[in-house]
């Protein structure tokens, strides 16, 4: 029988669908059940989505920047380089 | 592995061939997280930059040779990933990993010895999450956890949540079995778990 712990341990793979149908069916008993782990889960999966959409605005803009005149830097060398050749 | 099917992309490709500067200029913005998400897997932050700068410079030539069998992205990533573990060979490190538990400490801490909850879940989600990011409090309070967690952690969790690798592409990039990046992944959303917690519940971070 699943405790509200063992299902602490393995919720990501459950939101993730990486448990075998075995594992899912026991999540899902457990979850018909336990309001806590209901709500875990809820949260657990809240705090992904809320992780997903703050890491993929946040970019460090000088660090590009710098890259990116790096990059133009190398390339007018190169080319440079391939007109006198 | 999925290759390159995705037509912009392509184009993207052959446009980095033929030396196109604005085709860079798109690259970098678009790529240039992701791989430092990478490197700060392997390496501190001025050591990975360095890596990542100079793998541009080395995707100009390198870009002739790439054949698509991969996307743009999984190969950059793999690029940056090599020359990081080049790197701590030479100066003969490792990445410290630490897989004991999938459990954080102060999760764990809420059940009791039956394994039930002593301390339930409090928080509650009323909002969507692109709602709750418009609070710049809770904004910040993101970013301080997240430089807070183990560099191993963040990483894995950036590459599969931000940028939207499959499991098998983080494995091979950071080079950790499916069960070790199972445990960095959970590991890393229970932290985030417990700081939105504490932050709803008391506006503090």
């Amino acid at each position: 029988m699943l405790m509200c712990r063992d299902l602490a341990m393995i919720a990501s793979d459950y939101i993730d669908g990486e448990l075998g149908t075995a594992g899912k069916l026991s999540v899902k008993m457990h979850l018909m059940m336990c309001g806590n782990c209901r709500s875990f889960i809820g949260n657990l999966r809240a705090s992904t989505e809320l992780l997903k959409a703050h890491t993929s605005g946040t970019v460090d803009e000088e660090f590009v920047r710098h890259v990116d005149e790096r990059v133009a830097a190398a390339l007018d060398a190169k080319e440079r380089g391939d007109d006198q050749t | 592995m999925a290759g390159t099917d995705n037509p912009d992309e392509k184009t993207l490709i052959s446009r980095m061939k033929s030396g196109e500067q604005q085709s860079y200029h798109e690259a970098v913005r678009a790529y240039t997280p992701g791989m430092l998400a990478v490197a700060r897997f392997y390496l501190d932050r001025s050591s990975a930059e360095d890596i990542v700068q100079d793998c541009w410079v080395t995707v100009i030539d390198a870009i002739q040779t790439f054949e698509g069998r991969s996307g743009l992205k999984t190969w950059l990533h793999r690029i940056v990933a090599n020359r990081c573990k080049n790197r701590l060979r030479s100066a003969k490190r490792e990445v410290p990993l630490d897989f004991s538990d999938s459990m954080d400490p102060d999760l764990d801490n809420r059940f009791n010895a039956s394994g039930r909850w002593e301390i339930p879940p409090k928080l509650r989600f009323d909002e969507s999450a692109d709602t709750l990011m418009e609070n710049c409090a809770l904004s910040d309070c993101l970013d301080k956890h997240l430089s807070a967690l183990p560099e191993t952690q963040r990483s894995a969790l950036m590459l599969y949540e931000a940028h939207q690798h499959k499991s098998d592409d983080v494995c091979n990039i950071l080079d950790v079995s499916a069960s070790n990046l199972r445990v960095l992944i959970h590991r890393a959303r229970q932290k985030i778990f417990l700081m939105v917690e504490t932050f709803q519940e008391t506006g503090e971070c």
